[in-house]
């Protein structure tokens, strides 16, 4: 028997105050997949992610992840999605390695100060690991974000626009990241601007817009992305 | 990299993964990390504690004295009955009322539970309970107000109405109690997925109700001759009752969405920071959006925008039209002086006097809304061809009809008090540009200068940059409306005073349509400065 999708969006309709921000999305995610999702800025493609993890009640339509509807009021979905967003917030007085061991620890993970110093190692914020939020470049405490979604145990992992802030170095060594999440069987549900990120990392695209949303092969889907950023 | 297979799910776990550990210690692992590099010691926080108890017993017992003091001087109400008459308990109770709303509102708006942006973020996505992560946020805000409405009454009940100690302490801690089950209520809404709008815009009718309601009574001439002071029994057993309702809150903390706990941490940051900042303007559109309708239900034709100046107008008009906090803001601060007017024991020059000007500025402060927002994002007054200046004049249209309509309901109370109505209605409506002048100049002034000299006083340091910059706009109100101040006082308006309030409105609006940013003592500071280098 075919396993349950992770994602499963029928005609999801997102927005704010009722009002849709892009038309009914319709996709589904498996484990061991990365879709990405792809359109202009203000498109909607955040706004979708957000239905995802929960911080956004959809406005219309079918979203079920992990064969339930979305509720990260529920310890279980806590456990099993993990997220990356734009949420420039820290805490003043926690280090950088403090933040990553707070994320460790409060997941259960043993072992979590060896954990917490691979993954520093990983995204070059061995040197920074005793600075605080305050004393970090945009760039750094970007990775310290990421770095975060990578701490912990996941099924799903959603990320927003991952490539944003970072040097091409790092973004291949994210991009070898997300490959790495998929063959261990993760599920990556991503949105970005990056055609050389998307082709590296993605076996489906959905191109968020206002008239219509469509599934694309990742090829078509990076020359559109070129297009609209030459 | 391993997989793991859990409840059919393949789960990325390169790593051991065991118990989840309790929130507590989250919390604590948090709170140590940040007591660790906060520099204080135990020594310097005993002091800290010591100093915030001193100041506010102080505070409170200066209060207090004033009260007394103040009590002492209002004259026994007399035993003829006037036609439109409220007894001082009635004011007391309706004040009450009023604060009860309030409350209510402000609980809507903050949330009343919430996660700031750090505890947001790295917190509410972790698999541990959340009731035990929101704990402390959710006792804080029920707490404060128990606090600061067991004082507020105290001081109403012991000073205006001289009632005995033993009394005292059971309306206080009465409204104690009932301050922390209005959060507390709010918070249950909250968790059952009542909007902060929702929340907020029931406590502004209740807030708009308590004036109107003692107006009607006035009219009808119904009054109590004491406040309805609740026996010990009703106030104990208000304790399980309230004890309860912490318990169903706690409950139901795990209920309440990440999404929401959000907006209400970042509405509660944005209010707090701007109280620490003492700006007022901050503070305005932190609890303005944090009950706005995310989506209008209509947009407004704007048919009465022909040009850019009308344009401007029209849009003023709909940013006010569209805020039920101002609008409830702007009917319950007219209604002020109509209600001390009539109470005998406040009735007097001073007490009126303090009715308007006090229901005049709060009045004036939900005006500027659009001038507000305009000086938040500049862009909006660079849009339209107009002249800086002539922007400026433009912004006071709205405030000057929102302030006519106010001045005419206050000044007719005033003038009934000083049995001339038409004399006082042409002295408010000679006065209207002043307040408007005021509204636009308070909301066009820079962010407090913190950097500025500090001044020594006993009750601390006093930044000089800051007092000097909230001042811009009231001081309008103090000094522009002269003639309406000793108009009041002597209880009479005559042809000099009418003169000289035009033209001091005059000069408001010019003062007001100034585009400097920079005081006249800053710019005579600046001019020395360039002299001197000159020279050098």
């Amino acid at each position: 028997m075919p396993k349950k999708p992770v994602i499963r969006a029928q005609d999801l309709i997102v927005g704010y105050g009722g009002a849709p921000v892009c038309a009914p999305v319709t996709f589904t995610l498996a484990a061991g997949k990365v879709v990405a999702l792809v359109g202009a800025n203000g498109s909607g493609k955040s706004t979708v992610l957000r239905a995802v993890i929960g911080l956004l009640e959809p406005s219309g339509g079918t979203l079920r992840v992990f064969d339930n509807p979305v509720d990260e009021r529920d310890v279980a979905f806590r456990t099993k999605v993990a997220s990356v967003l734009d949420d420039d917030a820290y805490f003043p007085a926690l280090t950088v390695s403090e933040h990553l061991y707070l994320t460790a620890r409060g997941h259960g993970v043993h072992g979590a100060q060896e954990v917490v110093a691979g993954l520093l190692a990983e995204f070059g914020l061995t040197d920074h690991a005793r600075s605080l939020p305050v004393a970090l470049s945009s760039g750094q405490r970007r990775r310290l974000l990421l770095a975060a979604g990578f701490v912990r145990p996941r099924s799903l992992l959603v990320l927003d626009e991952p490539e944003q802030r970072l040097d091409r170095a790092m973004r291949d060594r994210l991009a070898s990241r997300i490959v790495a999440e998929k063959e261990a069987g993760g599920a990556v549900l991503l949105a970005t601007h990056d055609p050389d990120l998307l082709r590296a990392v993605a076996d489906r695209a959905v191109h968020v817009a206002d008239d219509v949303t469509r599934l694309l092969p990742t090829d078509q889907a990076a020359d559109l992305i070129s297009r609209e950023n030459p | 990299m391993t997989t793991t297979d859990h409840d059919d799910e393949p789960e990325v776990q390169p790593f051991e993964v065991g118990e989840v550990p309790s929130a507590k210690s989250i919390r604590r692992f948090t709170s140590q990390a940040a007591n660790s590099r906060g520099g204080a010691t135990i020594g310097s926080l005993l002091g800290g504690v010591y100093y915030a108890v001193i100041s506010i017993a102080i505070s409170v017992a200066v209060a207090l004295g004033a009260a007394q003091a103040m009590r002492a001087s209002l004259p026994e109400a007399p035993d003829v009955e006037a036609p439109l008459q409220l007894s001082l308990a009635t004011l007391v109770v309706v004040i009450i009322v009023a604060l009860a709303g309030a409350l209510l509102s402000l609980a809507g708006r903050l949330g009343p539970v919430g996660a700031g942006g750090a505890e947001a973020a790295w917190w509410l996505a972790l698999p541990v309970d959340r009731r035990g992560l929101l704990r402390p946020a959710a006792r804080r805000l029920p707490l404060l107000a128990g606090f600061v409405a067991a004082i507020l009454v105290a001081l109403l009940d012991a000073g205006l109405l001289a009632d005995p100690g033993l009394r005292v302490a059971r309306v206080a801690t009465t409204a104690a109690l009932v301050a922390v089950g209005i959060v507390l209520l709010a918070a249950v809404g909250q968790s059952a997925g009542v909007s902060r709008r929702s929340l907020a815009l029931a406590g502004d009718v209740l807030l708009f109700l308590a004036p109107v309601a003692a107006v009607v009574l006035a009219r009808v001439g119904w009054s109590v001759d004491e406040v309805p002071g609740a026996p010990w029994w009703f106030v104990v057993g208000l304790v399980p009752v309230v004890a309860a309702l912490a318990v169903v809150v706690d409950r139901r903390l795990g209920r309440i969405p990440s999404r929401t706990l959000r907006e209400s941490g970042s509405v509660a940051t944005q209010a707090v920071g701007a109280v620490v900042s003492m700006d007022s303007r901050e503070l305005g559109r932190a609890l303005t959006d944090g009950a706005a309708a995310p989506v209008r239900r209509w947009l407004s034709p704007l048919t009465t925008a022909r040009g850019p100046a009308s344009a401007l107008v029209t849009a003023d008009l709909v940013v006010l039209r569209r805020s039920a906090r101002h609008v409830v803001q702007l009917v319950v601060a007219a209604l002020v002086p109509v209600l001390v007017s009539t109470v005998p024991q406040l009735a007097s020059p001073i007490g009126v006097l303090f009715a308007v000007l006090i229901a005049g500025s709060v009045a004036m402060s939900a005006t500027g809304e659009g001038a507000r927002r305009a000086e938040m994002a500049p862009i909006l007054d660079r849009l339209l061809p107009l002249e800086a200046k002539t922007v400026r004049r433009l912004r006071m249209v709205v405030p000057a009809a929102a302030m006519l309509l106010w001045s005419l309901v206050a000044f007719a109370a005033v003038g009934r008090w000083a049995s001339d109505v038409p004399g006082w209605i042409a002295l408010g409506i000679a006065s209207t540009p002043v307040w408007a002048a005021a509204a636009v100049r308070g909301s066009y002034r820079p962010a407090p200068d913190w950097g500025g000299a500090l001044v020594s006083t006993p009750m601390g340091a006093l930044p000089t940059g800051v007092a000097t910059v909230l001042a811009r706009g009231p001081d309008l109100v103090i000094l522009c409306l002269l003639p309406v101040w000793i108009a009041v006082l002597l209880r009479t308006v005559n042809a000099p005073l009418l003169y000289a309030q035009i033209v001091l409105s005059i000069i408001a609006v010019a003062i007001a349509s100034s585009i400097r940013t920079r005081s006249l003592m800053e710019s005579l500071m600046d001019a020395q400065e360039q002299e001197r280098a000159a020279r050098r």
